[in-house]
């Protein structure tokens, strides 16, 4: 781990960042290239479907948790009601985050969003409307995990803020009570 | 003491809901790296009043351990318990925790138990909404860990099932059977929300999605048998096997005067899928 950090240029996690890319860029290239090689729309649906369904499962479960630290999800308590909830690691452990894999993390994420968008333009201007079935549920798939990491990123933030004041409460009371004691 | 950093197993018996308890009791002011033993199975569900984050501060005071990259792809775990599947009959009688102390952290599990989790909570849900089940306590409450990995599924199977038999224009049935079911599954959740029903969007689509199993049944045996009275009968069956199997959650959701307005275009969307099954040759 040491070793990881000394070096800074490294990423510190290569396996997770490959799996990260792997399917984004394997749905996108199975979509765009599908045409010259399939004629059925099924396939390409289906497969490239699959495909974005686990880049969303190993972004939210495995990369998420590794490359940055966060995690996100939703819950439905006791009396019907939803509820969101973010994970984070401790603030030590973020900041000893690999900068290289966090930055691969988030610019993927966003450069899939915004291909899917392309993509889904495309399929408009070529009146094939089934098409934008395809880049709609890839597109809502990466814009559920955006939007869940950067509400988590922003929570982690804001409870690094309130934890910090709460320590710094706590040990001033202790302090406080501790001169009381001796006295 | 730092079990954490060499130990990345817990229970993986529980699901994502159960780990809010974890949070909720990792100690922040010991500071120390330490993380918890393994947690007993079934544990309680938190009642947390607020919505985006817990309380107390949601930091588990689990650094993360120093282990080589193989930590995440781990695919024996010798010292975890294969994860029972959850009891269905637990699901509503969860009481908020006090002592159930430390617990495992998520953040740091090997990637095989997350795979082992979902799945089981898929076939859990796929138990509790549409095989029969006295014990079942409350319906409307049954669902509560949804997920859209078994709907996803579902729908994916049933079109492929379509299209397989269909003759000709392949593509065009799995297209109209996928967005008809997609889209049909997003307006009767609306119909609910709009009926002044209580029910959670994620949570019904979830739910309309597993009662497709059934169907997903009879497409597969009217593909293998061409008969159309076999047809027919199938079809009848397991699309009175689905209605009733939605039926407990969309009835408990809505007002006892709406109930038929609510349950009416399920029962119509389903009938639609069945003559799909039925009239593709």
């Amino acid at each position: 781990m040491d070793l990881n950090q000394a070096v800074g240029e490294n990423y510190a996690n290569p396996k997770t960042c490959f799996f990260h890319v792997l399917f984004k860029a394997a749905a996108l290239a199975f979509y765009i290239l599908s045409t010259l090689f399939f004629d059925s729309f099924v396939i390409i649906f289906v497969v490239t479907v699959i495909l974005a369904a686990l880049d969303f499962w190993v972004v939210k479960n495995v990369s998420g948790r590794i490359l940055v630290g966060l995690r996100w999800w939703n819950e439905i308590d006791e009396k019907g009601e939803s509820l969101w909830k973010f994970e984070s690691l401790d603030q030590q452990s973020l900041s000893r985050m690999n900068k290289k894999d966090s930055w691969l993390f988030w610019w993927t994420l966003y450069i899939s969003a915004v291909a899917w968008i392309i993509l889904g333009i495309f399929s408009v201007i070529r009146f094939e409307p089934d098409y934008l079935l395809i880049t709609g549920v890839c597109l809502s798939l990466s814009i559920a995990n955006i939007v869940g990491f950067t509400k988590c990123r922003k929570d982690a933030k804001k409870q690094i803020q309130t934890f910090a004041s709460q320590t710094i409460a706590t040990r001033l009371s202790s302090t406080i009570q501790s001169a009381f004691s001796v006295v | 003491m730092s079990h954490g950093d060499t130990i990345p197993l817990h229970q993986s018996s529980q699901s994502d809901i159960d780990e809010i308890e974890n949070l909720i009791h990792a100690s922040v002011q010991s500071s120390s790296a330490t993380v918890l033993p393994a947690r007993p199975p079934s544990p309680p569900r938190a009642s947390i009043p607020i919505s985006t984050s817990p309380s107390p501060s949601p930091f588990i005071s689990s650094n993360l351990p120093p282990l080589p990259p193989s930590n995440q792809k781990v695919p024996s775990v010798p010292s975890a318990p294969p994860p029972p599947p959850l009891p269905s009959s637990s699901s509503s009688s969860r009481v908020a925790p006090t002592g159930f102390g430390p617990a495992p952290n998520t953040l740091t599990e090997p990637v095989w138990d997350t795979v082992k989790r979902d799945l089981s909570r898929i076939v859990s849900n796929l138990k509790l909404v549409v095989f029969p089940n006295p014990y079942r306590e409350d319906p409307g409450k049954a669902l509560r860990d949804w997920d859209l990995w078994g709907p996803f599924f579902f729908i994916v199977f049933l079109g492929l099932a379509l299209s397989w038999s269909a003759s000709v224009k392949k593509s065009e049935v799995f297209a109209v059977a996928f967005a008809l079911l997609a889209a049909g599954a997003v307006i009767l959740t609306l119909n609910v929300l709009l009926l002044g029903g209580h029910i959670i969007f994620f949570q019904s689509l979830s739910l309309l999605g597993y009662c497709l199993f059934p169907l997903d049944v009879g497409a597969i045996v009217c593909m293998l048998k061409d008969n159309v009275i076999l047809k027919v009968i199938v079809v009848s069956v397991t699309l009175a096997w689905s209605s009733w199997a939605a039926y407990p959650f969309m009835s408990s959701a809505v007002n006892p005067r709406r109930k038929a307005l609510a349950l009416y275009p399920v029962f119509l969307m389903y009938v639609s899928v069945g003559f799909l099954i039925i009239a593709i040759d």
